[in-house]
């Protein structure tokens, strides 16, 4: 997986690209711990990845805790159909507003 | 049936690669569309990786992974010889709660059983067994 970061301000994008799974989500961890310090909108796109499994998940429920949890937001920006439905089989397009 | 193909190797997350791209292989190789492609991967992704969680505490072990295609429906079976565990009988995560209700985990299990066709559990001569079938193509 290759991610690429974006940061204006308060305000952070990740660009992911690959597929996002059990042996690629712990990067994706690594990249958040390092860079969400002071960030109060943070979007993740997903334009060039339209695979997730439940080891994304978990990082994005834990991300979205944590943003919240510090008075920030996150977004999911350019997400594909198959996402989309991951997303909802598992109730987390209410979570991320879809 | 088909011709069934079969993958065994060490029961390592790190051989999640080698089991997501022999799935990828018989998949392509009977023109499985887009979205029941990545539905199987998925779901076998998160099989595999749980099975590699809890098959084997004492050490290490192996796995192996059948796969065959027939009437245009795919059927991957994961079998190890570690402990009996039946995946399929954890219960299911309430996903109406909101995100900060919510603990982090626990929709892998899930998310298999909300996308395939047909799923089954047995122990037999000493290995856990779990099959798994999905459609290749959706209804129009």
């Amino acid at each position: 997986m290759t991610l690429t970061t974006d940061k204006n301000g308060t305000n952070l994008t990740v660009h992911l690209s690959g597929e996002l799974n059990t042996l690629t989500a712990p990067e994706l961890t690594a990249l958040l711990n390092k860079e969400l310090g002071g960030v109060k909108e943070l979007t993740l796109d997903f334009a060039e990845c339209d695979y997730v499994s439940s080891a994304g998940l978990r990082v994005l429920l834990a991300t979205y805790k944590q943003m919240k949890a510090a008075g920030g937001d996150i977004k999911l920006a350019n997400v594909g159909e198959n996402f989309r439905d991951v997303l909802k089989n598992t109730g987390l397009d209410a979570v991320f507003g879809f | 049936m088909d011709k069934e193909y079969v993958l065994r190797i060490p029961a390592k997350v790190e051989g999640l690669d080698l089991i997501l791209a022999f799935v990828s292989y018989l998949l392509d190789l009977n023109g499985c569309s887009g979205k029941a492609r990545t539905q199987l991967r998925t779901a076998v992704e998160e099989i595999y990786v749980n099975q590699t969680l809890y098959a084997y505490p004492e050490g290490d072990g192996w796995a192996e992974m059948r796969g065959s295609v027939e009437n245009d429906a795919a059927t991957f079976t994961l079998i190890d010889g570690g402990t009996p565990f039946d995946p399929l009988a954890k219960a299911d995560p309430d996903i109406l709660l909101s995100g900060e209700e919510r603990g982090i985990g626990g929709l892998g299990i899930f998310l298999v059983k909300t996308t395939m066709d047909e799923m089954k559990y047995e122990y037999r001569d000493g290995c856990n067994r779990l099959m798994m079938r999905r459609r290749l193509h959706d209804d129009p």
